[in-house]
């Protein structure tokens, strides 16, 4: 049967379901410990924060989550956590949206049919009495990256009772080649993480740490540390980027160098040869020598401070010889065990499990918390193999593709309504602990896996204890209070190994493909595709192309001019029987005979957010070499469609280069900065008086990486509507705050700017205002008053920096993207932040809540508000701590020193403006080897 | 209770130049009544001068001063707020609404002034029941004569106009 | 009628026969308010039914915009302003040259305006108020829009006297006002007339009550005739600050094109440039419509081209001096924006504009043209197509090529811009239309007047 409801009505039905949900809003029944106070001290209107964790591909990253009266509604980094160190990426933010989805699974369903957890499991039991007769040879669960040590204990338990059962995990976004290459490297799986602190030359071969990753907030704080150029301190290292497709290091980088993948394994040669490696040398352009060449001489010069990594997307050897190389360099990295207890590669692993349904050994299937018949190669066809199973059950959060070929859909609970365990990349354990109780019928994984047991009535809050009381058999109470008031278990990381000997692999030829070849890679802003729902992750701009809305074919100027396509064009790629049509974009510093994709779009079943947008890439990936099909045939169709951008040109005239200077490290060490910028001009008008707190900003180009925490932070903090692709088109986009990207040097790498609003003393927004609704306060903030206006929009067209935002339509409340027309959505607003009505002005106000909170507790405890003691969110969500927010009053406050650094500047300052959100200039650190041969 | 002579004219020269040698027929002018202004006769009515202008210059001084001190005191006392680091006592942006209010004060307080003086509207006048008289808002020219109060005098009076140019003489009351 | 007072033939005529005699003069424009029978209304209908229509259609986009918002129409975040501001300036425009007509030619001595003043004041007034719904419209929040006047309110709020949205305000309402009595106040002797006229009591009646018992006494001629003067003296300044004033709400920003010393006496000029378009449209339209030949003569074309032509060049002028201006400051912001003119997006746009303002009228230059009514009215038409172009390009190059790079946009109209705009246009001719039935449409006692000073030359 099809039920095809278009895309409205379905929102209708979805609100439906969702406001059943409202009832159950509340603190869960176990206590659960705050990071600050106790529950019982809870004050109505009072927000109190909790530890907890959250998993991106199975890792974890520490969270805190911002809760009021037991229901969470801001989600930030835990400091205490190593794969967060206090920052937050947008995935984890954006959890809060996930969590109030109304899209989400919320009652059992069998064959389609609405059930009961009863009836599963009545059904459940009869079928584990047949698995337990044959010993459970037909029993299979399949998963993804399981690090849950509870759970890793619960289905080691299951397979003990169950000796023929078998564990498959796949995780779309997967570590194989990392895993294989070490295997070969090392003999033995091991997980290296560079020390990118240490590092003052990092070689990124298709890597991409600063990018998405269950890893990235720590990858991106240490970078910072090599990032720093102060008066007096200068800890700067140099990045090279060498990669096929314009990632996130490679914007950042200080050189980049766009090859095709197999040219990148040839190069990675050369540089083991020019380090004393016998390789047989591969074929490498001249180009791509001589940037070799510097990079090895830098890499000699800076002994045991050189690190080179491999990306996922290259194949073991290539991963295997960056090992050796960094053996060779000294290099500063760590070598981990890997957390994940399963030793087969995910690919492997999924494969065995189609073989097995398609030789009928699979007859009871459970599939939990991953989505297989969506996301995994196409050529596998997962998804009719596990149409075929005759007991299926699925365990996940939304009725997906997966939960279609399923007999039983089951409602999983999310992160924030279980209690579960994590382990981060380094090992590190944390206990995930629930901010509300379970909005709907869910239940965890842990239920489920304890069912499977014969459990009837587990809770995931004793399991999980029970794992963890092995880490401390005294006094397990104190222990287990302190681990959830610090959201990690300390010690708990394993300690990085000593590097075994590694072996030089062998490195078979490698022939150039004949035709195109088009790479995979994670989406910056929807991941594997697992976020697709999620409203604030679609409309969360892709950092190297301010996409929004859906993916594209990144393909580089002279192949789109060779094949003569324009952005937008629809374009035909084929690869053996599979084939799709995707438009291209036009993106400069993808190597040519590359195409570029990111997976996650093409969702056939992802709610009425995720489906309809973009193409699914997953059809065309090969099983062989995951990351990339090679020889694929592209053909255009005629047919055209608009890219949806909040960002048109990237281009940055050189008289406009004052809006986003660039100096040079050398520059700043001989102090010759010439940042073009006229400030203090002449005024005929009398200076106005501060005479309280001055606030400001200060925001470092060069520590920006333009990952994006800070916009969805911001969106999350104040209540900040998603649009929808309709009125992004109409180029009506509401983030307070953007970040502006601009090449730095056409046409890599990069340049990232996030642009709140400049709260300008002498603000050209304020006098314009016919009835005061934009005015100044007195502490220098430029505050807009929502009741007042009245939307004669004067503020904006005559703000230069064009920071201000209209809606146009009741975003926040009519507007189906607003709210998909449910009200559990309405929990996630934050009550201290109005919501804004139709036909007002709304803007960036750096937090006043924020600002006023810390007043509050300051007038009581009669002081002054403390330096550091309000963090913007936007500030609180930075890994790379680029925004620094503070009172100038204070002259020995953070953003009143870095007024004093020589590449202090005012975004286009010459009109006087005097904002009070500066910047720092982008300091760029070339390799003066490279450019001068240019020239 | 006064009686009037109504001399009609079809061209505005004739009506002048029987009033200005009006002496002649021992009338006295006491008005008259034409399609469109005349200065002339205004003069020969002594009515030239008026005052009209003082008075649409005082209103709208008023108007215009009203306007400004409003401004001025709600910006500074009132209603004081930063506005972009502007002064509070912004003069120069002031100036705008007063000069556009103070015209249409002039304008409002003439029009008043202008009914007053003229004691319209008044829509009956005994005049209107004088058939001549409809012409004057059309085509004729009319003179309104004060005659001499002995019967023979006004039957001279009557020739002379008619000499005069006049195409009818009739007589009304007010 | 007599031939007794027909007034011979002089030197300079612009009254033609049989328009050479008052009482003609008064049966020409009185005819279609009394003798409605004896004419016909078939074309009058017509045009009333389409403008009907039109008006309704603005109803709706009205009342549709009210219920959805502003969301319907194309502005976005970059270009906040559109069609709206755009069509504001350009009524405006129109309705500044009733005024300047009748005023600024007034105390210029141009005896001809007599014949043509009244409707041009009509224009003006209805212009007038639908450039001031066009603001309205345009807020966010439209019920909101009298916070703008300061009236006492229980949480002691003013407006920001420093915003030039509030000089204009205050300036469009002075504005529209004013022109009510100054139209009114010129229309009371010919009300008379109409009413001395008239047979039916019932005309007699209602003309008699608005024409406020004027017998027109020569000591009452006098003040009016002081007040009408001066009434024109205090026209003059009061237009010319008006739309000055619409000059600053873009010269008091700081965006690149806009903040410009040149704009308010450029405004000025080209509101009167594109409103002499819309009266000599009018013109042709009431001459045609009511027979009035004799009193609109072809000598009132040529004379009105003429000053199209005047202003053609000025306009001109006044562009080259904004180009100049940037490229003279050394702004790259400036120049940019210029480049951007004619190589940006809208450079179609700024072409045509320049093709309608700059080089068509100039064939203005030629007496023939200048002497062929049809041809005047049609580049008329386009000149005043061409000055909203200008509007719509001041609004749209430079909030679109702004200084912050990373936000500029452009603007694509919706269908519900370009059926406001066009329905706008519905409700001043509907409003027109019934004007024409009511009113004299021509001054008669002015006329008359220009007759008589015509025989004593």
């Amino acid at each position: 049967m099809s039920f095809a409801p278009d895309r409205r009505d379905a929102l209708k039905l979805l609100a439906m379901g969702a406001t059943a949900a409202l009832g159950a809003c509340g603190p869960p029944e176990e206590e659960i410990v705050p990071y600050v106070e106790m529950p019982e001290g809870l004050t109505p209107g009072v927000p109190m924060q909790f530890t907890t964790a959250l998993p991106l591909s199975g890792y974890a990253r520490g969270a805190l989550v911002t809760s009021y009266e037991g229901r969470p509604t801001r989600i930030e980094g835990n400091p205490r956590h190593p794969a967060s160190l206090g920052a937050c990426d947008i995935f984890a933010q954006a959890e809060i949206m996930t969590l109030y989805n109304p899209d989400r699974a919320k009652a059992v369903l069998n064959e389609g049919n609405l059930s009961s957890w009863e009836d599963f499991e009545k059904a459940l039991l009869s079928q584990m009495q047949i698995e337990r007769g044959r010993r459970g040879s037909k029993l299979t669960i399949l998963t993804g990256r399981v690090t849950s040590p509870t759970m890793v204990r619960q289905i080691q338990a299951l397979l003990k009772s169950f000796p023929g059962a078998q564990w498959r995990r796949y995780e779309p976004i997967h570590d194989d080649a990392e895993i294989s290459g070490a295997t070969m490297a090392f003999g033995r799986p091991l997980l290296p993480i560079p020390r990118l602190d240490q590092a003052a030359v990092v070689v990124s071969l298709d890597a991409d740490p600063l990018g998405p990753g269950p890893y990235q907030l720590a990858y991106a704080y240490a970078f910072a540390q090599k990032r720093l150029a102060r008066k007096g301190v200068i800890q700067f290292g140099r990045l090279y980027a060498v990669e096929s497709c314009l990632s996130l290091t490679g914007a950042n980088s200080d050189e980049r160098l766009a090859l095709p993948p197999h040219l990148i394994r040839g190069f990675i040669v050369d540089i083991a040869n020019r380090l004393g490696a016998k390789l047989p040398q591969e074929a490498l352009g001249d180009d791509a020598s001589r940037f070799a060449a510097a990079v090895v001489e830098d890499l000699k010069a800076n002994p045991g401070h050189g690190v080179f990594l491999v990306g996922r997307g290259q194949p073991a050897e290539t991963h295997a010889l960056c090992h050796w190389i960094n053996r060779a360099l000294k290099a500063p990295v760590d070598y981990f065990p890997p957390v994940d207890p399963v030793a087969s590669t995910h690919v492997d692993s999924l494969r065995g499990l189609v073989e097995d349904i398609d030789n009928g050994r699979v007859e009871s299937l459970f599939i939990i918390g991953c989505n297989p018949a969506y996301a995994a190669p196409g050529e596998l066809a997962v998804d009719d193999a596990i149409a075929k199973v005759p007991f299926s059950a699925y365990h996940g959060l939304y009725d997906d593709e997966t939960a279609a070929r399923c007999k039983w859909r089951l409602p999983l609970s999310h992160t924030l309504e279980s209690w579960s365990d994590l382990r981060a990349l380094d090992g590190a354990v944390s206990v995930v602990q629930p901010l509300i109780r379970p909005l709907y019928d869910t239940r965890t994984a842990h239920q489920l896996l304890a069912l499977m047991g014969g459990m009837l009535s587990a809770s995931s809050y004793q399991l999980v204890r029970e794992t963890l009381q092995a880490r401390a058999p005294r006094d397990f109470e104190t222990h287990w209070r302190q681990w959830l008031h610090d959201g990690i278990i300390q010690g708990s990381a394993n300690a990085p190994l000593a590097p075994p000997n590694v072996t030089l692999p062998h490195m078979d030829p490698l022939q150039a493909p004949r035709g195109p070849s088009l790479t995979f890679a994670p989406d910056p802003s929807i991941w594997d595709g697992s976020y697709a729902n999620n409203a604030w992750l679609q409309e969360c701009p892709k950092p190297t192309t301010k996409e929004v809305w859906g993916n594209s074919i990144h393909i580089s100027p002279s192949d789109a001019a060779a094949n003569d396509l324009e952005e937008g064009d629809i374009v035909t790629l084929r690869r053996g029987e599979h084939s799709l049509e995707a438009p291209v974009n036009i993106v400069q510093g993808q190597a040519a005979g590359v195409l570029g994709a990111t997976l996650g779009y093409g969702r056939r079943r992802a709610g009425a957010i995720g489906e309809g947008l973009g193409f699914d890439a997953y059809k065309l990936m090969p099983i062989g070499t995951p990351w990339a099909a090679h020889n694929v045939a592209l053909s255009r169709t005629g047919a055209r469609s608009t890219i949806l951008r909040t960002q048109r040109s990237f281009h940055l005239a050189p008289e406009r280069r004052e809006i986003y200077p660039t100096v040079t490290l050398q520059g700043f060490t001989e102090g010759n900065i010439d940042i073009s910028e006229r400030r203090g001009l002449p005024t005929l008008l009398p200076e106005w008086e501060y005479d309280s707190y001055k606030w400001a900003m200060s925001i470092d180009n060069t520590l920006c990486i333009g990952c994006n925490a800070c916009l969805v932070a911001c969106r999350s903090e104040n209540n900040v509507p998603v649009v929808g692709p309709i009125e992004v088109s109409m180029g009506r986009e509401m983030h307070w705050l953007r970040v502006d990207v601009y090449y730095r040097d056409e046409p890599t790498p990069l340049g990232f700017q996030p642009v709140p609003c400049m709260h300008c003393e002498k603000a050209p927004c304020e006098p314009v205002c016919p009835v005061e609704a934009s005015v100044h306060d007195s502490e220098g903030l430029n505050v807009q008053v929502y009741n007042r206006c009245i939307g004669t929009r004067f503020c904006q067209s005559n703000c230069p920096y064009k920071v201000r935002r209209f809606n146009f339509f009741g975003y926040a409340t009519d507007d189906v993207y607003a709210n998909l027309h449910a009200q559990s959505f309405d929990a996630q607003f934050n009550p201290d932040v109005t919501v804004r009505s139709r036909g007002v002005m709304e803007k960036c106000t750096y937090c006043l809540q924020r600002i006023s909170r810390a007043r509050r507790t300051a007038e009581k405890e009669n002081r002054r508000i403390a330096e550091g003691e309000i963090v913007t969110a936007c500030q609180a969500a930075c890994p790379t701590r680029a925004i620094i927010f503070g009172d100038l009053s204070n002259a020995d406050g953070k953003v009143s020193q870095l007024r004093n650094e020589p590449q202090h500047y005012e975004m286009l300052g010459h009109l006087g403006t005097r904002p009070r959100t500066t910047y720092l200039a982008a300091i760029e650190n070339p390799n003066p080897a490279l450019r001068e041969k240019e020239e | 209770m006064t009686k009037l002579l109504l001399a009609e004219f079809t061209r505005p020269e004739a009506m002048l130049a029987a009033a200005r040698n009006v002496d002649q027929s021992g009338c006295r002018l006491a008005d008259a009544f034409t399609p469109f202004p005349i200065e002339e006769m205004a003069e020969l009515l002594d009515a030239a001068s008026t005052s009209l202008r003082v008075y649409m210059f005082i209103g709208g001084l008023i108007f215009a001063v009203g306007a400004y001190a409003t401004e001025s005191l709600s910006a500074v006392y009132l209603y004081p707020f930063d506005s972009g680091g502007r002064p509070l006592y912004s003069w120069a942006t002031f100036v705008m609404f007063p000069f556009a209010i103070g015209i249409f004060g002039a304008a409002l307080i003439g029009f008043i002034v202008t009914m007053v003086k003229t004691g319209l509207p008044r829509l009956h006048h005994p005049l209107f029941s004088f058939e001549p008289l409809e012409r004057a808002t059309q085509d004729r020219f009319i003179l309104a004569l004060e005659p001499p109060h002995a019967t023979s005098l006004e039957a001279r009076a009557r020739a002379w106009l008619i000499e005069a140019g006049a195409i009818d003489v009739t007589e009304a009351e007010t | 009628m007599s031939a007794s007072n027909e007034v011979p033939a002089k030197a300079e005529r612009w009254l033609q026969p049989p328009g050479r005699s008052y009482e003609a003069i008064n049966e020409l424009v009185s005819a279609p308010l009394l003798k409605r029978k004896k004419w016909s209304w078939k074309f009058w209908w017509i045009a009333f039914m389409a403008s009907l229509a039109l008006t309704a259609l603005m109803l709706v986009c009205i009342s549709w915009l009210f219920t959805k918002g502003v969301g319907l129409w194309g502005v976005n975040t970059t270009n906040v302003w559109g069609f709206a501001i755009a069509n504001y300036v350009w009524w405006i425009g129109i309705g500044n040259a009733g005024t300047l007509i009748s005023a600024m030619l007034l105390l210029m001595r141009q005896r001809w305006r007599a014949s043509i003043n009244r409707f041009a004041e009509a224009m003006t007034l209805f212009a007038a108020g639908i450039a001031g719904l066009f603001p309205i419209l345009h807020l966010g929040r439209p019920l909101y829009f009298y916070w703008l006047v300061p009236y006492p309110n229980t949480m002691a709020l003013w407006p920001q006297w420093r915003s030039a949205l509030i000089w204009d305000f205050w300036a469009i309402l002075s504005y529209i006002l004013f022109s009510i009595l100054f139209w009114y106040s010129g229309l009371i002797p010919d009300l008379a007339c109409v009413r001395d006229r008239a047979k039916t009591p019932g005309a007699r009646f209602w003309f008699g009550v608005f024409a406020l018992g004027w017998r027109g006494s020569a000591r009452h001629w006098q003040i009016y005739h002081v007040y009408h003067t001066t009434m024109a003296c205090l026209g003059v300044p009061l237009v010319i600050s008006l739309h000055s004033v619409v000059g600053l709400d873009f010269a008091a920003s700081l965006m690149p094109g806009w903040s410009e010393t040149i704009y308010p006496p450029y405004f000025v000029v080209g509101a009167m440039y594109s409103g002499f378009t819309m009266v000599i449209a009018l013109a042709a339209a009431v001459r045609w419509g009511f027979s009035l030949q004799a009193l609109i003569t072809v000598d009132h074309f040529d004379v009105m081209a003429k000053i199209l032509l005047a202003a053609s060049i000025i306009m001109s002028i006044s562009y080259m001096t904004e180009w100049f201006g940037a490229w003279y400051s050394g702004e790259h912001e400036e120049r940019s924006l210029v480049a951007y003119e004619f190589r940006g997006h809208y450079r179609a746009l700024y072409y045509a504009m320049l093709f309608c303002n700059c080089f068509l009228p100039q064939i203005f230059w030629f007496r023939a043209a200048r002497r062929n009514i049809a041809l005047v009215v049609v580049v008329g038409l386009v000149i005043n197509i061409g000055m909203w172009l200008e509007r719509i390009n001041i609004v749209w190059i430079t909030l679109s090529h702004g200084y912050a790079v990373s936000m500029w946009r452009v603007f694509h109209p919706t269908y519900w811009d370009y059926l406001l705009m066009f329905s706008s246009l519905g409700l001043f001719a509907l409003l027109y239309l019934l004007l024409c039935r009511l009113a004299p449409i021509v001054s008669m006692h002015e006329t008359r007047r220009l007759l008589s000073q015509e025989a004593q030359q």
